[in-house]
């Protein structure tokens, strides 16, 4: 049945994507919800949490609240937590529950922008798409709120998008700031992981944007039709990665799979559970979205070589070709140490 | 430089159960999310939420249909044997959400996943969350559905409604009732007793087994100790049912009218005298005398011996804990120790404790986990020898913690000696 699981727990939401981008941005990030979103986006969702304090609250809505839209009490929420706390600025990040009552996001953002004095950002995730659509729409937002001046290009700079725990492992995320380094950039600005918002604010002086992952593209156009910048797509983190010979499989971020098409002699196929970008889409790439597709296309496909999460093991114990394990966190909520 | 909210217990007895501050209501600002509020936050990470409540009946499968946000950290619970096969997920989309089509697609989504099961579920929970709350769905008539379409196999709705937290039947109340209502009438048992409140069992070793069968109840269940589902429905057969959390009491009451089981209440406590009151008080609602004498000289003896050793030690106390932190905290002040601090959410039922509280120990601490100027909390100043509670390990990583919140449940006076041996443990 559409939409029916029985092997696969469901993958990161949009929202955990959302918080992901905001997470390192000094933002008082409030989650729209009851509690449960925001316990399940940092207990589950978000490595950095267990480790470093960061300025993430529930909003949280009560029913009556929800029924009546009160949003002046949560704007009168948002400013006292300002109060008791040093902030650059708010984020808003929705949930299942203000997609259900139509919440007014331009509305709620003016408000808290005025009693605030400080800016305020709103990404309207449902908890019903995937964490790649939140965390691309954050960026995107984020640069057009911040990212305003026009600047010299610093031929030093390279602005790195999509390279979130829930896109990839701490030793991945290592391996892509490394990869820059060598090809001489002086300054990595790691999006969404460890570049500030000063950054953002200066995103316009990176001689160079690069997507690592799917939620990095359409910023980093975005970029380019804004400030001209040159923007590559790719994830360095799977260079290394040796396919064997013969038809590969590749399920994973859409990213990972055209970097490693684009590294190997193997004949490879892209299918992904998450977005699947045209420019990246070749003859026979495919987005899945139930869990019999994805066991059809690997025992029917003729494929030798799987590159895939674990999590996907399961679906498919009759397999008989050669498994590569490429950990994804939003998948599996284990990796290398996110 | 800002720091977190935090009142003294004399203050707060001050100003009275009806002027609690709102930092420490946890319910009238933002919620703080930190891993100190996991448990609250999301209340099937730590314990029996919802979702590992509804799972309780054995023998039984959960189909959650919701979002997939609300799936998400099934992810961990799955990691447990016990549980990776007994989850299923109907994914909503946006126009789940618009047209309620979802509904329609219940009875064939529980057909197919009961075919699926290598053993067939006796039960099937349906868990449903926030978005069906706000549509208003009827899932009792839905479950109804389902179970016309499967012969022998019942559904019941587990209702995830986060935004009914602090309302009349908050989620781990109604859940309680909904494992409850599958019970069907049968011939009462003189002998048998349930005891309800928690889903795992309460620790073997308490005395309350012993002593209920020194009064003629040797027939004792509770779900957590039922493995099979016809053992579960046995729980029709007891002749008291005994509540040791108060979350059970509208699910104590259904039982009353729909299978005419009365019930009396007990309350988890850790001072040694509430607890031969409430032994006492049960005496008198069965029209016995339960001697206890036994167990309380042993753990009068226990306590004594930890007051000459301990006395003075300094103790903070969080609420992710098998214990009230208010009633922990006045009984350890009792027993010698001193209370620093205590993070837990504050209520007017608890503010009986705190009154006594203050009397003894006025400069002891009250902080909220939830309040945004948590934040702000960077090490405590009273430099506690110990921790109690998994929250307050988080607040003071560098003191011995004792978590105190294992499924299995301490009660009654073995609860009490099993603490203290546990704080002899750590402080030695």
């Amino acid at each position: 049945m559409k939409g029916l699981r029985k092997v696969l727990t469901p993958f990161a939401p949009d929202q955990s994507g959302a918080v992901g981008v905001l997470y390192d941005s000094a933002a008082l990030i409030v989650i729209i919800d009851a509690g449960g979103c925001t316990g399940n986006i940092c207990g589950f969702d978000e490595p950095r949490w267990q480790d470093t304090a960061a300025g993430i609250f529930s909003a949280g809505l009560r029913d009556m609240d929800a029924i009546l839209g009160r949003d002046e009490l949560l704007v009168k929420k948002i400013v006292k937590a300002h109060e008791a706390g040093e902030y650059k600025f708010s984020a808003l990040v929705g949930t299942p529950v203000p997609a259900v009552i139509a919440t007014d996001y331009n509305a709620l953002t003016y408000m808290i922008e005025r009693k605030t004095g400080k800016p305020c950002v709103a990404v309207p995730s449902n908890g019903m798409r995937l964490y790649d659509k939140g965390a691309s729409d954050a960026y995107v937002r984020l640069v057009e709120k911040f990212a305003k001046d026009e600047r010299p290009f610093d031929e030093n700079t390279v602005g790195i998008f999509g390279a979130l725990p829930l896109d990839m492992g701490r030793s991945s995320r290592d391996k892509v700031f490394e990869y820059y380094k060598n090809q001489g950039y002086g300054n990595v600005r790691m999006y969404g992981c460890g570049a500030s918002l000063e950054d953002v604010m200066d995103a316009s002086s990176n001689s160079l944007n690069v997507a690592v992952s799917s939620s990095g593209i359409d910023v980093v156009k975005k970029l380019c039709g804004k400030f001209g910048t040159e923007y590559k797509i790719e994830d360095p983190a799977v260079f290394d990665l040796v396919i064997p010979e013969g038809r590969t499989l590749v399920v994973h971020d859409e990213v990972a799979g055209y970097s490693i098409r684009n590294n190997t002699e193997s004949d490879v196929t892209v299918a992904t559970f998450f977005t699947l970008h045209d420019e990246l889409k070749q003859e026979g790439d495919l987005i899945l979205t139930e869990e019999d597709e994805f066991t059809k296309l690997v025992m029917n496909g003729g494929f030798d070589n799987l590159v895939c999460d674990a999590t996907y093991l399961p679906l498919i114990p009759d397999y008989k070709g050669r498994v590569m394990i490429l950990p994804h966190y939003a998948v599996s909520s284990a990796g290398d140490d996110s | 430089m800002a720091r977190a909210v935090s009142y003294k217990a004399g203050y707060i007895a001050s100003l009275g159960k009806d002027n609690i501050p709102s930092e420490l209501k946890g319910n009238e600002g933002l919620v703080y999310s930190s891993p100190a509020t996991l448990a609250y936050n999301s209340p099937g990470a730590e314990g029996f939420g919802v979702k590992r409540a509804g799972l309780a009946v054995p023998e039984s499968v959960m189909l959650i249909v919701a979002p997939g946000c609300c799936g998400r950290n099934t992810r961990y619970v799955t990691k447990n044997p016990e549980y990776n096969v007994r989850f299923f997920y109907l994914m909503m989309d946006e126009t789940d959400l618009v047209t309620s089509r979802h509904l329609k697609k219940i009875p064939e989504a529980v057909k197919e996943i009961v075919e699926f099961c290598k053993v067939r579920p006796k039960a099937v929970m349906i868990c449903i969350t926030c978005v069906d709350a706000l549509l208003g769905t009827d899932m009792k008539r839905v479950c109804s559905k389902c179970e016309e379409l499967l012969e022998g196999v019942r559904v019941a709705p587990c209702y995830m409604y986060a935004l009914t937290r602090e309302g009349r039947r908050p989620p781990m109340v109604d859940v309680r009732q909904q494992i409850y209502s599958l019970l069907t009438p049968s011939i009462r048992k003189g002998n048998a007793i349930n005891l309800l409140g928690f889903f795992a069992p309460v620790d073997p070793d308490c005395e309350m087994f012993e002593l209920l069968k020194s009064v003629g109840f040797d027939d004792i269940r509770q779900i957590g100790t039922c493995k099979t589902y016809d053992e579960f429905l046995k729980m029709s057969q007891a002749n008291l049912n005994l509540v040791l959390n108060n979350e059970a009491n509208p699910a104590a009451e259904d039982m009353y009218n729909n299978l005419k089981i009365p019930y009396a209440g007990l309350t988890r406590v850790y001072g040694i005298d509430q607890v031969a009151k409430q032994y006492k008080a049960l005496g008198q609602i069965l029209g016995v005398e339960i001697e206890d004498s036994v167990f309380y000289e042993e753990t009068e003896d226990k306590i004594r011996a930890f007051m000459v050793k301990f006395k003075g030690r300094k103790v903070n106390i969080g609420e992710c804990i098998n214990a009230n932190p208010f009633e922990l905290a006045l009984t350890l002040t009792r027993y010698g120790m001193k209370v620093g601090e205590i993070y837990a959410t504050l209520s007017p039922e608890h503010f009986v404790y705190v009154k006594k509280l203050a009397e003894l120990s006025p400069d002891t601490m009250l902080l909220c986990n939830l309040d945004p100027s948590m934040i702000n909390y960077s090490a405590s100043e009273y430099a506690p020898d110990l921790t109690l509670g998994k929250d307050a390990a988080y607040y003071c990583p560098d003191v011995p913690n004792i978590p105190w919140n294992s499924d299995v449940q301490p009660y009654g006076y073995k609860g009490i000696v099993k603490l203290i041996n546990a704080i002899e443990e750590a402080l030695s």
